[in-house]
Protein backbone atom coordinates (compact mmCIF):
# COMPACT_ATOMS: atom_id res chain seq x y z
CA UNK A 1 0.00 0.00 0.00
CA UNK A 2 1.17 3.52 -0.72
CA UNK A 3 0.25 5.58 1.89
CA UNK A 4 1.84 8.66 -0.36
CA UNK A 5 -1.59 8.52 -2.39
CA UNK A 6 -4.26 10.98 -1.16
CA UNK A 7 -7.88 11.18 -0.96
CA UNK A 8 -9.85 13.65 -2.65
CA UNK A 9 -12.28 16.07 -1.60
CA UNK A 10 -14.11 18.59 -3.82
CA UNK A 11 -13.95 22.02 -2.34
CA UNK A 12 -17.80 23.00 -1.65
CA UNK A 13 -18.07 26.11 -0.22
CA UNK A 14 -15.83 28.97 0.38
CA UNK A 15 -15.89 31.69 2.72
CA UNK A 16 -14.26 34.41 3.81
CA UNK A 17 -13.25 34.93 7.14
CA UNK A 18 -10.75 37.77 6.74
CA UNK A 19 -8.67 39.25 4.03
CA UNK A 20 -6.06 36.64 3.92
CA UNK A 21 -7.64 33.90 5.35
CA UNK A 22 -10.69 31.69 3.76
CA UNK A 23 -12.70 28.97 5.38
CA UNK A 24 -13.04 26.11 2.90
CA UNK A 25 -15.69 23.39 3.05
CA UNK A 26 -15.10 19.83 1.54
CA UNK A 27 -17.02 17.09 0.53
CA UNK A 28 -14.80 13.53 -0.15
CA UNK A 29 -15.24 12.31 -3.17
CA UNK A 30 -14.49 8.36 -1.56
CA UNK A 31 -17.19 7.51 -0.31
CA UNK A 32 -15.93 4.30 0.87
CA UNK A 33 -13.09 6.04 2.76
CA UNK A 34 -12.97 5.76 6.28
CA UNK A 35 -12.43 9.27 7.44
CA UNK A 36 -13.16 10.65 11.51
CA UNK A 37 -11.25 12.99 12.64
CA UNK A 38 -10.58 14.20 16.29
CA UNK A 39 -10.34 17.65 17.39
CA UNK A 40 -7.20 19.04 17.35
CA UNK A 41 -5.93 16.24 14.17
CA UNK A 42 -5.05 17.79 10.69
CA UNK A 43 -4.84 16.48 7.15
CA UNK A 44 -2.25 17.03 5.05
CA UNK A 45 -3.46 18.84 1.40
CA UNK A 46 -2.37 18.74 -1.73
CA UNK A 47 -2.52 20.89 -4.48
CA UNK A 48 -1.51 18.63 -7.62
CA UNK A 49 0.93 20.56 -9.33
CA UNK A 50 2.16 22.88 -6.47
CA UNK A 51 2.98 20.41 -3.54
CA UNK A 52 1.36 19.11 -0.45
CA UNK A 53 1.45 20.85 3.43
CA UNK A 54 -0.11 20.55 6.37
CA UNK A 55 -3.40 22.25 7.66
CA UNK A 56 -4.52 21.72 10.87
CA UNK A 57 -9.02 20.52 10.60
CA UNK A 58 -10.93 23.08 11.97
CA UNK A 59 -14.38 21.60 12.25
CA UNK A 60 -15.95 19.22 14.94
CA UNK A 61 -16.65 15.69 13.83
CA UNK A 62 -19.51 16.59 16.07
CA UNK A 63 -21.40 18.15 12.49
CA UNK A 64 -20.71 15.71 10.01
CA UNK A 65 -18.68 18.21 8.07
CA UNK A 66 -14.89 18.73 6.89
CA UNK A 67 -13.34 22.26 7.07
CA UNK A 68 -10.18 23.56 6.85
CA UNK A 69 -9.25 27.22 7.73
CA UNK A 70 -6.05 28.58 5.08
CA UNK A 71 -4.75 31.78 5.70
CA UNK A 72 -2.08 32.76 2.36
CA UNK A 73 1.69 31.61 4.22
CA UNK A 74 3.18 30.15 1.21
CA UNK A 75 3.31 28.50 -2.41
CA UNK A 76 0.12 25.67 -1.02
CA UNK A 77 -2.21 27.96 0.78
CA UNK A 78 -1.73 30.51 -2.19
CA UNK A 79 -2.63 27.31 -4.30
CA UNK A 80 -5.46 26.76 -1.83
CA UNK A 81 -6.86 29.86 -1.75
CA UNK A 82 -6.73 30.45 -5.47
CA UNK A 83 -8.98 27.14 -5.98
CA UNK A 84 -12.68 27.51 -6.73
CA UNK A 85 -15.97 25.47 -5.43
CA UNK A 86 -15.64 22.26 -7.31
CA UNK A 87 -11.75 21.77 -7.46
CA UNK A 88 -10.73 18.73 -6.13
CA UNK A 89 -7.77 18.64 -3.46
CA UNK A 90 -5.86 15.32 -2.06
CA UNK A 91 -6.56 14.73 1.08
CA UNK A 92 -4.23 12.49 3.25
CA UNK A 93 -4.97 11.92 7.23
CA UNK A 94 -6.68 12.70 9.48
CA UNK A 95 -2.94 12.97 10.98
CA UNK A 96 -1.55 13.68 14.73
CA UNK A 97 -3.01 12.83 18.02
CA UNK A 98 -5.61 15.21 18.63
CA UNK A 99 -6.64 17.04 21.52
CA UNK A 100 -6.63 14.14 24.94
CA UNK A 101 -10.39 14.76 25.34
CA UNK A 102 -10.35 11.13 27.67
CA UNK A 103 -7.34 12.63 30.19
CA UNK A 104 -8.67 16.40 29.67
CA UNK A 105 -10.61 17.80 33.02
CA UNK A 106 -14.11 19.19 32.71
CA UNK A 107 -13.26 22.54 33.15
CA UNK A 108 -11.02 23.78 29.93
CA UNK A 109 -9.78 27.34 29.48
CA UNK A 110 -9.09 27.18 25.47
CA UNK A 111 -6.60 30.42 24.71
CA UNK A 112 -5.41 30.97 20.83
CA UNK A 113 -3.55 33.71 19.15
CA UNK A 114 -3.71 34.60 15.87
CA UNK A 115 -4.32 31.90 13.02
CA UNK A 116 -3.78 29.32 15.68
CA UNK A 117 -7.45 29.38 16.63
CA UNK A 118 -8.39 27.60 13.83
CA UNK A 119 -7.55 24.06 15.06
CA UNK A 120 -9.37 25.48 18.45
CA UNK A 121 -12.22 26.30 16.93
CA UNK A 122 -13.00 22.53 16.13
CA UNK A 123 -12.51 21.71 20.24
CA UNK A 124 -15.02 24.59 20.96
CA UNK A 125 -17.59 23.90 18.66
CA UNK A 126 -17.40 19.81 19.85
CA UNK A 127 -18.11 21.37 23.38
CA UNK A 128 -20.74 23.37 22.36
CA UNK A 129 -22.71 19.63 20.94
CA UNK A 130 -21.57 17.48 23.61
CA UNK A 131 -22.01 20.88 26.40
CA UNK A 132 -23.29 18.38 29.34
CA UNK A 133 -20.38 16.47 29.57
CA UNK A 134 -17.64 19.45 30.41
CA UNK A 135 -17.98 21.78 32.97
CA UNK A 136 -16.80 25.22 33.13
CA UNK A 137 -15.64 26.61 29.83
CA UNK A 138 -13.31 29.49 28.63
CA UNK A 139 -12.53 31.07 25.28
CA UNK A 140 -9.61 33.86 25.05
CA UNK A 141 -8.62 34.49 21.60
CA UNK A 142 -6.45 37.46 20.73
CA UNK A 143 -5.68 38.65 16.85
CA UNK A 144 -3.84 41.27 15.02
CA UNK A 145 -6.64 43.94 14.52
CA UNK A 146 -10.24 42.90 14.25
CA UNK A 147 -9.94 42.52 10.93
CA UNK A 148 -7.84 39.71 11.38
CA UNK A 149 -10.64 37.67 13.77
CA UNK A 150 -11.59 34.80 12.61
CA UNK A 151 -15.34 32.73 13.13
CA UNK A 152 -16.78 36.13 14.52
CA UNK A 153 -20.51 35.22 13.32
CA UNK A 154 -19.92 32.13 15.81
CA UNK A 155 -18.93 33.60 19.55
CA UNK A 156 -22.93 34.66 20.47
CA UNK A 157 -23.38 31.24 19.76
CA UNK A 158 -20.45 30.07 21.97
CA UNK A 159 -21.79 32.52 24.91
CA UNK A 160 -25.64 31.08 24.59
CA UNK A 161 -23.92 27.32 25.19
CA UNK A 162 -22.79 28.74 28.71
CA UNK A 163 -19.05 29.48 27.27
CA UNK A 164 -17.27 32.69 28.66
CA UNK A 165 -15.77 34.49 25.52
CA UNK A 166 -13.06 36.99 25.49
CA UNK A 167 -11.92 38.36 22.56
CA UNK A 168 -8.99 40.86 22.18
CA UNK A 169 -7.09 42.71 19.60
CA UNK A 170 -3.18 43.94 19.61
CA UNK A 171 -4.15 46.95 17.38
CA UNK A 172 -7.38 48.44 18.15
CA UNK A 173 -9.14 51.26 16.33
CA UNK A 174 -12.50 53.42 16.34
CA UNK A 175 -14.63 50.19 14.67
CA UNK A 176 -13.44 48.18 17.69
CA UNK A 177 -14.75 48.26 21.08
CA UNK A 178 -13.91 45.48 22.62
CA UNK A 179 -10.35 44.87 24.53
CA UNK A 180 -7.36 45.48 23.36
CA UNK A 181 -4.08 43.94 24.30
CA UNK A 182 -2.43 40.56 24.83
CA UNK A 183 -4.30 37.04 25.18
CA UNK A 184 -3.22 37.27 28.95
CA UNK A 185 -4.83 39.71 29.52
CA UNK A 186 -8.63 38.28 28.96
CA UNK A 187 -7.38 35.10 30.78
CA UNK A 188 -6.75 37.89 33.94
CA UNK A 189 -10.29 38.50 33.51
CA UNK A 190 -11.46 35.16 33.87
CA UNK A 191 -12.84 33.33 37.19
CA UNK A 192 -11.18 30.33 36.75
CA UNK A 193 -10.30 26.96 38.73
CA UNK A 194 -7.49 24.95 37.91
CA UNK A 195 -8.65 22.32 34.94
CA UNK A 196 -6.89 21.69 31.91
CA UNK A 197 -5.50 24.38 29.19
CA UNK A 198 -5.84 23.85 25.21
CA UNK A 199 -3.19 26.47 23.54
CA UNK A 200 -2.84 27.32 20.43
CA UNK A 201 -0.75 30.08 19.07
CA UNK A 202 2.82 32.09 18.67
CA UNK A 203 5.67 30.46 21.03
CA UNK A 204 5.79 33.83 22.99
CA UNK A 205 1.77 33.84 23.70
CA UNK A 206 1.92 29.58 24.29
CA UNK A 207 4.47 30.57 27.21
CA UNK A 208 3.00 33.89 28.40
CA UNK A 209 -0.79 31.98 28.76
CA UNK A 210 1.19 28.87 30.17
CA UNK A 211 2.88 30.68 32.43
CA UNK A 212 -0.28 32.70 34.11
CA UNK A 213 -2.37 29.42 34.07
CA UNK A 214 0.60 27.66 36.01
CA UNK A 215 0.36 30.61 38.25
CA UNK A 216 -3.27 30.36 38.85
CA UNK A 217 -3.12 26.54 39.63
CA UNK A 218 -2.84 24.88 36.72
CA UNK A 219 -0.72 21.55 36.62
CA UNK A 220 2.06 21.58 33.37
CA UNK A 221 0.83 18.28 32.47
CA UNK A 222 -2.95 19.59 32.06
CA UNK A 223 -1.91 22.46 29.70
CA UNK A 224 -1.64 20.77 26.02
CA UNK A 225 -0.53 22.75 23.33
CA UNK A 226 -0.91 22.43 19.34
CA UNK A 227 2.57 22.73 18.24
CA UNK A 228 2.85 23.99 14.50
CA UNK A 229 6.10 22.60 12.67
CA UNK A 230 7.17 22.45 9.01
CA UNK A 231 5.41 18.85 7.49
CA UNK A 232 6.36 16.41 4.58
CA UNK A 233 5.21 13.10 5.39
CA UNK A 234 2.80 12.84 8.18
CA UNK A 235 4.12 9.03 8.88
CA UNK A 236 6.72 10.52 11.09
CA UNK A 237 9.66 9.08 8.19
CA UNK A 238 10.90 12.60 6.67
CA UNK A 239 12.06 14.39 10.52
CA UNK A 240 11.28 17.82 9.25
CA UNK A 241 8.74 18.19 12.27
CA UNK A 242 11.26 17.00 15.11
CA UNK A 243 10.94 18.32 18.74
CA UNK A 244 13.46 16.64 20.52
CA UNK A 245 12.58 13.25 20.37
CA UNK A 246 9.12 13.84 19.22
CA UNK A 247 7.61 13.69 15.87
CA UNK A 248 4.73 16.70 15.88
CA UNK A 249 3.19 14.33 12.92
CA UNK A 250 2.57 11.14 15.35
CA UNK A 251 3.10 12.33 18.87
CA UNK A 252 1.54 15.36 18.21
CA UNK A 253 0.47 18.24 17.13
CA UNK A 254 -1.08 18.33 20.96
CA UNK A 255 1.73 17.86 23.20
CA UNK A 256 1.52 18.58 27.28
CA UNK A 257 3.38 21.82 28.32
CA UNK A 258 5.82 19.58 30.31
CA UNK A 259 6.97 17.94 27.69
CA UNK A 260 8.00 20.63 25.02
CA UNK A 261 7.94 23.59 27.03
CA UNK A 262 12.08 24.18 26.76
CA UNK A 263 11.51 23.58 23.09
CA UNK A 264 8.60 26.62 22.47
CA UNK B 1 25.24 -24.74 3.26
CA UNK B 2 28.42 -23.34 3.59
CA UNK B 3 30.09 -22.90 0.30
CA UNK B 4 33.43 -21.53 -1.04
CA UNK B 5 33.26 -19.81 -4.37
CA UNK B 6 36.41 -19.62 -5.95
CA UNK B 7 37.14 -16.09 -7.26
CA UNK B 8 37.23 -16.39 -10.83
CA UNK B 9 32.93 -17.86 -10.28
CA UNK B 10 32.61 -14.77 -8.68
CA UNK B 11 31.37 -12.62 -11.87
CA UNK B 12 29.91 -15.73 -13.51
CA UNK B 13 27.68 -16.07 -10.40
CA UNK B 14 26.68 -12.51 -11.07
CA UNK B 15 26.00 -12.66 -14.71
CA UNK B 16 23.52 -15.60 -13.89
CA UNK B 17 21.76 -13.58 -10.84
CA UNK B 18 21.66 -10.66 -13.42
CA UNK B 19 20.00 -12.49 -15.62
CA UNK B 20 16.87 -12.61 -13.11
CA UNK B 21 17.57 -9.31 -11.95
CA UNK B 22 19.00 -5.98 -11.64
CA UNK B 23 22.63 -6.72 -10.31
CA UNK B 24 23.72 -3.28 -8.43
CA UNK B 25 27.72 -3.56 -7.60
CA UNK B 26 30.33 -1.50 -6.37
CA UNK B 27 33.11 -0.58 -9.17
CA UNK B 28 35.26 1.92 -9.33
CA UNK B 29 34.23 5.86 -11.48
CA UNK B 30 36.45 7.49 -13.64
CA UNK B 31 39.67 9.13 -11.43
CA UNK B 32 37.94 9.41 -7.72
CA UNK B 33 39.32 7.96 -5.20
CA UNK B 34 35.85 6.04 -4.38
CA UNK B 35 33.78 3.16 -6.17
CA UNK B 36 30.38 3.53 -6.60
CA UNK B 37 27.53 1.66 -6.37
CA UNK B 38 25.93 0.96 -9.39
CA UNK B 39 23.87 -1.01 -12.22
CA UNK B 40 26.49 -3.75 -12.91
CA UNK B 41 26.78 -4.44 -16.18
CA UNK B 42 29.97 -6.86 -16.27
CA UNK B 43 32.35 -3.71 -15.47
CA UNK B 44 35.27 -4.61 -13.01
CA UNK B 45 34.20 -4.73 -9.33
CA UNK B 46 35.90 -2.71 -6.39
CA UNK B 47 35.77 -4.54 -3.69
CA UNK B 48 38.53 -2.91 -1.81
CA UNK B 49 37.05 -0.31 0.01
CA UNK B 50 33.38 0.50 1.01
CA UNK B 51 32.11 3.28 -1.59
CA UNK B 52 31.58 6.70 -0.08
CA UNK B 53 27.60 6.71 -1.19
CA UNK B 54 26.14 4.03 0.79
CA UNK B 55 23.98 1.71 -0.92
CA UNK B 56 20.58 2.68 0.65
CA UNK B 57 20.57 5.19 -2.39
CA UNK B 58 18.70 2.25 -4.27
CA UNK B 59 15.70 2.22 -1.29
CA UNK B 60 15.71 5.85 -0.60
CA UNK B 61 17.50 7.37 -4.13
CA UNK B 62 18.25 11.20 -4.36
CA UNK B 63 14.89 11.59 -6.46
CA UNK B 64 12.09 9.01 -6.98
CA UNK B 65 8.53 8.94 -7.89
CA UNK B 66 6.02 8.08 -4.62
CA UNK B 67 2.59 8.15 -8.05
CA UNK B 68 1.90 9.92 -11.30
CA UNK B 69 -1.47 11.97 -10.32
CA UNK B 70 -3.43 12.24 -13.86
CA UNK B 71 -5.89 14.57 -14.39
CA UNK B 72 -9.35 13.36 -15.69
CA UNK B 73 -12.63 15.78 -16.23
CA UNK B 74 -12.07 17.68 -12.85
CA UNK B 75 -10.60 14.80 -10.35
CA UNK B 76 -7.59 12.68 -10.29
CA UNK B 77 -6.36 9.11 -11.38
CA UNK B 78 -2.91 8.14 -9.42
CA UNK B 79 -0.65 5.65 -10.94
CA UNK B 80 2.40 3.58 -9.67
CA UNK B 81 5.36 2.09 -10.89
CA UNK B 82 6.21 -1.60 -9.66
CA UNK B 83 9.21 -1.74 -7.68
CA UNK B 84 12.22 -3.76 -9.87
CA UNK B 85 13.59 -7.14 -8.13
CA UNK B 86 17.18 -6.24 -7.45
CA UNK B 87 20.48 -7.33 -6.16
CA UNK B 88 22.76 -5.38 -3.97
CA UNK B 89 26.46 -6.95 -3.90
CA UNK B 90 29.42 -6.46 -1.93
CA UNK B 91 27.79 -4.21 0.91
CA UNK B 92 29.80 -4.22 4.02
CA UNK B 93 28.26 -4.97 7.56
CA UNK B 94 28.44 -1.05 8.82
CA UNK B 95 25.66 -0.81 5.46
CA UNK B 96 23.64 -3.81 6.45
CA UNK B 97 23.28 -2.71 10.10
CA UNK B 98 22.66 0.65 8.82
CA UNK B 99 19.69 -1.01 6.82
CA UNK B 100 18.17 -3.16 9.62
CA UNK B 101 17.98 0.25 11.27
CA UNK B 102 16.24 2.27 8.56
CA UNK B 103 13.99 -1.02 7.80
CA UNK B 104 12.50 -0.66 11.91
CA UNK B 105 12.76 3.23 11.24
CA UNK B 106 10.54 2.77 7.84
CA UNK B 107 8.59 -0.42 9.63
CA UNK B 108 7.24 1.26 12.86
CA UNK B 109 3.94 1.99 12.46
CA UNK B 110 2.84 3.82 9.82
CA UNK B 111 4.73 2.04 7.74
CA UNK B 112 6.14 3.43 4.55
CA UNK B 113 4.99 1.50 1.49
CA UNK B 114 7.31 3.65 -0.72
CA UNK B 115 10.34 2.36 0.93
CA UNK B 116 8.76 -1.61 1.81
CA UNK B 117 7.89 -1.97 -2.23
CA UNK B 118 11.74 -1.39 -2.84
CA UNK B 119 12.83 -2.84 0.20
CA UNK B 120 10.70 -6.39 -0.36
CA UNK B 121 12.70 -7.04 -4.06
CA UNK B 122 15.77 -6.33 -2.59
CA UNK B 123 18.45 -9.74 -2.01
CA UNK B 124 21.44 -9.14 -0.45
CA UNK B 125 24.97 -10.14 -0.65
CA UNK B 126 26.94 -9.02 2.21
CA UNK B 127 30.92 -9.06 2.15
CA UNK B 128 33.15 -8.87 6.01
CA UNK B 129 34.90 -6.44 6.16
CA UNK B 130 39.04 -7.82 6.38
CA UNK B 131 40.66 -4.36 5.34
CA UNK B 132 38.89 -1.86 7.44
CA UNK B 133 39.16 1.78 6.10
CA UNK B 134 41.18 3.81 8.23
CA UNK B 135 38.34 6.28 9.13
CA UNK B 136 36.30 3.31 10.26
CA UNK B 137 35.17 3.01 14.01
CA UNK B 138 32.34 0.23 13.50
CA UNK B 139 33.16 -2.07 16.27
CA UNK B 140 32.93 0.71 18.45
CA UNK B 141 29.51 0.30 17.88
CA UNK B 142 29.22 -3.20 16.95
CA UNK B 143 28.13 -3.30 13.69
CA UNK B 144 31.51 -4.43 12.25
CA UNK B 145 33.53 -5.73 10.73
CA UNK B 146 31.86 -9.15 10.58
CA UNK B 147 27.78 -9.57 9.77
CA UNK B 148 26.02 -11.45 11.87
CA UNK B 149 22.79 -11.02 10.49
CA UNK B 150 20.36 -9.23 7.80
CA UNK B 151 21.99 -10.49 4.91
CA UNK B 152 20.75 -12.99 2.50
CA UNK B 153 23.67 -14.42 1.79
CA UNK B 154 27.51 -13.24 3.49
CA UNK B 155 30.89 -13.75 1.27
CA UNK B 156 34.52 -13.76 3.21
CA UNK B 157 37.35 -12.55 0.87
CA UNK B 158 39.93 -15.58 1.74
CA UNK B 159 43.21 -16.40 -0.17
CA UNK B 160 41.48 -18.58 -2.71
CA UNK B 161 38.12 -17.20 -2.96
CA UNK B 162 34.83 -16.22 -1.25
CA UNK B 163 33.41 -18.26 1.66
CA UNK B 164 30.18 -18.26 1.32
CA UNK B 165 27.07 -18.02 4.48
CA UNK B 166 23.48 -18.39 4.09
CA UNK B 167 21.58 -15.91 6.18
CA UNK B 168 17.59 -16.95 4.31
CA UNK B 169 15.69 -18.66 2.34
CA UNK B 170 16.64 -16.43 -0.48
CA UNK B 171 20.09 -16.95 0.04
CA UNK B 172 20.07 -20.93 0.15
CA UNK B 173 18.12 -20.92 -2.98
CA UNK B 174 21.30 -18.61 -4.68
CA UNK B 175 23.41 -21.49 -3.62
CA UNK B 176 21.43 -24.05 -4.74
CA UNK B 177 20.81 -22.63 -8.34
CA UNK B 178 24.74 -21.56 -8.84
CA UNK B 179 25.76 -25.02 -7.18
CA UNK B 180 27.84 -25.40 -10.12
CA UNK B 181 30.18 -22.72 -9.18
CA UNK B 182 31.13 -23.23 -5.85
CA UNK B 183 33.45 -26.39 -4.01
CA UNK B 184 32.97 -27.60 -0.41
CA UNK B 185 34.21 -25.56 2.25
CA UNK B 186 36.58 -26.93 4.83
CA UNK B 187 37.57 -26.06 8.58
CA UNK B 188 40.68 -24.79 7.25
CA UNK B 189 38.90 -21.99 5.34
CA UNK B 190 36.88 -21.02 8.91
CA UNK B 191 39.56 -20.44 10.75
CA UNK B 192 40.90 -17.87 8.10
CA UNK B 193 37.81 -16.28 7.70
CA UNK B 194 38.53 -16.05 11.73
CA UNK B 195 41.79 -14.80 11.84
CA UNK B 196 41.14 -12.49 8.77
CA UNK B 197 38.32 -11.00 10.64
CA UNK B 198 40.10 -10.41 14.31
CA UNK B 199 42.75 -8.89 12.59
CA UNK B 200 40.60 -6.65 10.87
CA UNK B 201 38.90 -6.12 14.59
CA UNK B 202 42.37 -5.55 16.12
CA UNK B 203 43.10 -2.85 13.28
CA UNK B 204 39.70 -0.98 14.14
CA UNK B 205 40.54 -1.19 18.09
CA UNK B 206 43.72 0.60 16.71
CA UNK B 207 42.54 3.10 15.18
CA UNK B 208 39.67 3.65 17.49
CA UNK B 209 41.64 4.07 20.78
CA UNK B 210 41.45 7.95 20.27
CA UNK B 211 37.11 7.16 20.38
CA UNK B 212 34.28 6.65 22.45
CA UNK B 213 31.89 3.99 23.81
CA UNK B 214 28.33 5.11 22.45
CA UNK B 215 28.06 5.72 27.01
CA UNK B 216 30.86 8.14 26.22
CA UNK B 217 29.41 9.42 23.28
CA UNK B 218 25.90 10.43 24.99
CA UNK B 219 28.17 12.20 27.81
CA UNK B 220 29.95 14.23 24.50
CA UNK B 221 26.95 15.07 23.45
CA UNK B 222 25.64 16.91 27.03
CA UNK B 223 29.16 18.55 26.98
CA UNK B 224 29.66 19.74 23.90
CA UNK B 225 29.81 23.79 22.81
CA UNK B 226 27.65 23.22 20.08
CA UNK B 227 27.21 27.04 19.60
CA UNK B 228 30.99 27.03 19.36
CA UNK B 229 31.24 24.06 16.92
CA UNK B 230 28.43 25.28 14.77
CA UNK B 231 30.38 27.98 14.00
CA UNK B 232 32.95 25.46 12.08
CA UNK B 233 29.82 23.79 10.34
CA UNK B 234 28.89 25.13 6.91
CA UNK B 235 25.79 23.33 6.99
CA UNK B 236 26.34 22.08 3.44
CA UNK B 237 24.70 18.79 4.47
CA UNK B 238 27.50 16.35 3.02
CA UNK B 239 27.54 14.28 6.37
CA UNK B 240 24.00 13.32 5.67
CA UNK B 241 23.93 12.69 2.46
CA UNK B 242 27.06 9.77 2.82
CA UNK B 243 25.48 8.83 5.94
CA UNK B 244 23.72 5.16 5.67
CA UNK B 245 21.13 5.77 8.44
CA UNK B 246 20.39 9.73 7.66
CA UNK B 247 16.69 9.69 5.74
CA UNK B 248 15.06 12.73 5.68
CA UNK B 249 13.43 13.40 2.28
CA UNK B 250 11.32 16.15 1.25
CA UNK B 251 8.24 15.16 -1.32
CA UNK B 252 7.50 17.65 -4.03
CA UNK B 253 4.75 17.94 -7.10
CA UNK B 254 6.78 18.12 -10.33
CA UNK B 255 4.02 19.07 -13.05
CA UNK B 256 1.11 20.26 -13.63
CA UNK B 257 -2.17 19.04 -14.54
CA UNK B 258 -0.85 16.13 -14.89
CA UNK B 259 2.66 15.33 -13.01
CA UNK B 260 4.85 13.17 -10.80
CA UNK B 261 4.60 13.62 -7.14
CA UNK B 262 8.43 12.98 -6.58
CA UNK B 263 10.35 12.06 -3.43
CA UNK B 264 14.09 13.48 -3.16
CA UNK B 265 16.75 13.41 0.07
CA UNK B 266 16.78 16.80 2.11
CA UNK B 267 19.16 17.18 5.28
CA UNK B 268 18.02 18.21 8.87
CA UNK B 269 21.82 20.19 8.39
CA UNK B 270 20.31 21.93 5.75
CA UNK B 271 19.47 26.03 7.17
CA UNK B 272 15.86 25.57 5.50
CA UNK B 273 15.10 22.60 6.92
CA UNK B 274 12.43 22.96 9.91
CA UNK B 275 11.60 26.65 8.59
CA UNK B 276 7.98 27.04 8.30
CA UNK B 277 5.58 28.88 5.98
CA UNK B 278 5.18 32.26 7.82
CA UNK B 279 9.25 32.27 8.38
CA UNK B 280 9.13 30.75 11.84
CA UNK B 281 12.53 28.76 12.13
CA UNK B 282 12.63 26.33 15.25
CA UNK B 283 16.14 25.30 14.57
CA UNK B 284 17.97 28.24 13.15
CA UNK B 285 21.39 27.93 13.89
CA UNK B 286 24.31 25.46 12.68
CA UNK B 287 24.67 24.52 16.46
CA UNK B 288 21.25 23.90 17.35
CA UNK B 289 21.21 21.94 14.01
CA UNK B 290 24.30 19.62 14.42
CA UNK B 291 23.18 19.07 18.23
CA UNK B 292 19.69 17.80 17.07
CA UNK B 293 21.58 15.25 14.60
CA UNK B 294 23.81 13.67 16.88
CA UNK B 295 20.73 13.40 19.62
CA UNK B 296 18.71 12.01 16.81
CA UNK B 297 21.64 9.34 16.31
CA UNK B 298 22.79 8.73 19.57
CA UNK B 299 19.45 9.24 21.83
CA UNK B 300 16.26 9.16 19.67
CA UNK B 301 17.16 6.67 17.38
CA UNK B 302 18.49 3.98 20.07
CA UNK B 303 15.14 4.52 22.13
CA UNK B 304 13.04 4.16 18.87
CA UNK B 305 14.67 1.02 17.23
CA UNK B 306 17.47 -0.53 19.98
CA UNK B 307 20.03 0.24 17.57
CA UNK B 308 22.22 3.37 17.61
CA UNK B 309 22.07 5.85 14.57
CA UNK B 310 25.71 5.58 14.06
CA UNK B 311 27.26 2.27 12.45
CA UNK B 312 30.67 3.73 12.39
CA UNK B 313 31.77 3.78 8.99
CA UNK B 314 33.31 7.42 9.42
CA UNK B 315 31.84 8.68 6.10
CA UNK B 316 30.85 11.69 7.38
CA UNK B 317 33.97 13.09 9.41
CA UNK B 318 35.89 12.08 5.13
CA UNK B 319 33.08 14.06 3.75
CA UNK B 320 32.92 17.10 6.19
CA UNK B 321 34.42 20.39 4.73
CA UNK B 322 34.93 21.88 7.65
CA UNK B 323 36.92 19.14 8.54
CA UNK B 324 35.11 18.26 11.93
CA UNK B 325 36.23 14.77 13.02
CA UNK B 326 32.54 13.95 13.87
CA UNK B 327 33.12 11.20 16.34
CA UNK B 328 35.25 13.01 18.58
CA UNK B 329 33.74 16.30 17.63
CA UNK B 330 36.71 18.01 17.64
CA UNK B 331 36.95 20.99 14.61
CA UNK B 332 40.50 19.99 12.88
CA UNK B 333 40.78 23.50 11.58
Amino acid sequence: MNQYIPLQAEIVDIDIESPNTYLISLALLNDSAEFHYKPGQFVMVSVFGLGECPISITSTPTRGIFQLCIRRAGKITNGIMDSRVGDILGIRGPCGNGFPLEDMKKDIVIAGGGSGFATLRSLINYIVDRREEFGKVAVAYGARTRRDLYFMQEYKGWQQAGIDVGITVDIGDESWKGNVGLVTSIIDQFELKPGSAAICGPPVMINAVADKLMKRGFDHSDIYVSMERHMKCGLGKCEHCMIGPYHACLDGPVFSYDKVKSVI
Amino acid sequence: MIALLPKENLIPLLIRLGEKMEVIAPVAKGEGPDPVFVTWRGQALALDKSPLIPPIEFLLPQKEVLFRYVQESGSYTFEETPPKTRLVFGMRPCDLQAMAVLDKIFGSEPKDGAYFGKRRWTTLIALNCTSPGEDCFCSQLGSGPEASNGFDLLLTELGDGYLAEIGSPAGMLILRDCSDLLKEADEAHFSEKHRLLESAKGSLDLQAGQGRSLRQMRQAIKDADWEALGKHCLSCGGCTFVCPICHCFNILDLGVPDGERIRCRDSCILSGFSRMAGGANPRRSPGERMRNWYLDKFEYIPKKTGFAGCVGCGRCSRTCLAEIDRFTLEAKR
